[in-house]
């Protein structure tokens, strides 16, 4: 392989050279924002999940309460029993779990949606101590809560304060914006875990529609193995029964309804047709240009060059074409990639996640996590594309070389 | 001149499908001979030459070059065979278009291992000679019908070959030019000693030879 040549050959016919270079490149520009779509899909749909420290979250569906007076359960997330979110922590996969108790409560003169969060735990709403915006976090032992902010601005509750929720009163400890969380789980007040279950135990209404013990709960969040992640959401509907709910990332990546986010056979199938598309170019155009060679492979042969020499010479100038395609098509798809992460997403939160009495201001409004597009190209899908490119020059140079090779040199010279 | 043959081609036919186009030559060409083979168009000329430079193969009959019998050698075997014994002057020059006078005169030597710096000063030495020094590195596209022959020659000169195949060297040049590059082969075969077997409808550059073999109907007339 000559390197001059191999320069020459490609500066100087910069118009064919370029022809391929470009036609080829968008092939692979195509099959690495594509990719890098459908991944920043994923990673989306992740993201409400992981605001909340969780990678699936498990709630069972009950029976509507009969009166909406004192505590309640809403009918997306009845009783979970101590032993079955025991069950679940010691599923294969899950490396943490985390446990809340969700009310709505009427009081005779406010109604609220509370929360019941375990005060240390790295899974579940207790990340929401990222989210407070004055005063502090809910202590181990301490019988107090913490008010979401918009809520209490409108009812002009400080931290100080003492709030009356269900028979008692809990002391403001802290104001917490919900809105910088996850719109998982949102409640207006946030109670101790044990408060929460005790406030379940002592009702009557949850009692009637869905028994409670002290230890149980009604919302599960759980961290487990992103593997196992789609096996799991079956698992837990053998524990929870058929009709639980389960929120994972798949079935946020349903709610996204993009045809990247729907299946990922889509995306393997606009792939292959994009290396199909970059192979069918790369042959395409080198064919073309080895055709129109043939006098030049007749004249090296003529002067001594062996066949290898001569698929040697054009698998190189193959291979470097391809490269530079590779590399051009890589340049294209992260200027695209940085363009398309000021794409903003809304990812509708179910209502079952987030429940709210209808008959509250906002309750029938349909919740979004709004988040930008999280694009990016990692380095291994980079790798394989640039890999790509050079096999496609390989064997395109190879074929074609060692086709083209073949010709008797006299063949082409004989019209001397 | 009689030093023994460097050519020599025995019984040999060519055949494209029903047409023979070279029928039963035999002829041998000394070391340092001068031959131009003449003839009309369509007489087989060029197919000889191919047959005995080993660019085609014959039907029946024998090459030897330089001793060797080629006619059994495959395509590998060939090119390298022509690399260290042959040269070749075509008459539509076939430079490369994309490669300077100097890389084409050294693109013989391309494949072989040797230092680049070693291939430029051969090929730029062979470049003075025709003198074409000023012209190295112009493309050959920037040069004119004579100047492309000459580096043309240059490149068959550049592997030291013992004999030169030179099919219509002066065909595509006005008579002047063509004048100039008879001058030069005459020159080379007087100084080098190189063997040279040159096609030609030109009767003024056949008379010039050591000798000339006719064809007709692929056959040689004398």
């Amino acid at each position: 392989m000559n390197l001059r040549y191999l320069k020459n050959e490609l500066w100087r016919q910069r118009r064919r050279t370029l022809t391929a270079v470009i036609g080829l490149s968008i092939g692979i520009a195509l099959l690495i924002i594509i990719n890098a779509l459908a991944m920043a899909y994923r990673g989306a749909a992740r993201a409400p999940l992981r605001e909340i420290g969780a990678d699936i979250t498990a709630q069972r569906p009950g029976d509507v309460p009969k009166e909406m007076t004192g505590a309640v359960f809403p009918c997306s997330a009845v009783t979970i029993r101590a032993e079955q979110a025991q069950r679940i922590q010691e599923l294969p996969g899950v490396r943490g779990i985390g446990r809340a108790v969700l009310l709505w409560v009427f009081d005779p003169d406010r109604a609220w949606i509370a929360l019941g969060i375990e005060q240390q735990n790295s899974v579940g709403p207790s990340v929401l101590r990222n989210s407070v915006t004055e005063g502090r976090f809910l202590e181990p032992g301490k019988t107090e809560s913490l008010v979401e902010s918009g809520y209490a601005r409108q009812f002009g509750i400080k931290v100080g304060d003492v709030i009356s929720v269900g028979d008692r009163e809990y002391p403001v400890v802290g104001l917490l914006d919900a809105s910088r969380a996850a719109k998982i789980a949102v409640a207006n007040v946030y109670l101790p875990l044990d408060e929460a279950q005790r406030i379940a135990a002592s009702s009557k209404q949850v009692q009637s529609v869905s028994p409670f013990a002290p230890n149980d709960v009604n919302l599960l969040f759980i961290q487990a193995d992103q593997a196992k992640i789609p096996e799991l959401s079956s698992t837990l509907r053998d524990v929870l029964g058929e009709k639980a709910t389960i929120g994972s990332p798949d079935s946020f990546l349903k709610l996204l309804g993009s045809l990247f986010a729907l299946s990922d056979k889509f995306t393997y199938a606009v792939s292959l047709i994009a290396i199909f598309v970059a192979v069918l170019i790369a042959f395409k155009t080198m064919a073309g240009a080895v055709t129109e060679r043939a006098r030049e492979i007749g004249v090296l042969k003529a002067v001594g060059w062996a066949n290898r020499d001569v698929v040697t010479q054009l698998l190189a100038e193959s291979i470097v074409q391809c490269l530079a395609a590779g590399v051009l098509g890589l340049l294209a798809a992260l200027i695209a990639a940085y363009g398309l992460s000021f794409l903003t997403v809304n990812i509708p939160i179910p209502w079952e996640m987030s429940p709210k009495p209808h008959f509250l201001p906002g309750g029938g409004d349909q919740l979004f996590k709004t988040l930008r597009l999280p694009v990016h190209i990692p380095w291994t899908l980079a790798a394989f594309a640039i890999l790509l490119s050079v096999v496609i020059g390989g064997g395109a140079g190879a074929l074609l070389g060692r086709n083209i090779s073949r010709i008797k040199p006299s063949e082409v010279l004989r019209h001397e | 001149m009689n030093n023994g043959a460097i050519v020599t081609g025995a019984g040999l036919s060519k055949q494209f499908g029903d047409l023979r186009v070279v029928k039963d030559v035999s002829l041998s060409i000394n070391r340092g001979e001068f031959v131009c083979l003449v003839g009309k168009s369509g007489s087989g000329k060029t197919t000889l030459l191919s047959l005995l430079s080993g660019l085609e193969r014959p039907t029946e009959g024998h090459v030897k070059i330089n001793g060797t019998d080629i006619t059994g050698s495959n395509e590998n075997e060939l090119a390298l065979f022509r690399r260290e014994n042959v040269g070749f002057i075509f008459q539509s020059f076939n430079l490369i278009p994309t490669l300077s006078a100097w890389e084409n005169v050294a693109l013989p030597l391309f494949p072989i291992k040797m230092p680049g710096e070693e291939r430029k000063r051969r090929a730029t030495g062979l470049l003075e000679r025709m003198e074409l020094g000023g012209r190295l590195d112009h493309l050959p596209s920037a040069l004119s019908g004579g100047e492309k022959q000459r580096v043309a020659i240059a490149r068959a000169l550049v592997n030291h070959p013992k004999i030169i195949f030179a099919d219509e060297p002066t065909g595509n040049l006005d008579s002047t030019t063509g004048g100039a590059i008879m001058e030069i082969l005459r020159e080379l075969h007087r100084q080098a000693g190189v063997a040279i077997l040159m096609v030609t409808h030109a009767a003024e550059y056949a008379n010039s030879a050591d000798r000339l073999i006719r064809m007709q109907d692929g056959a040689i007339l004398s």
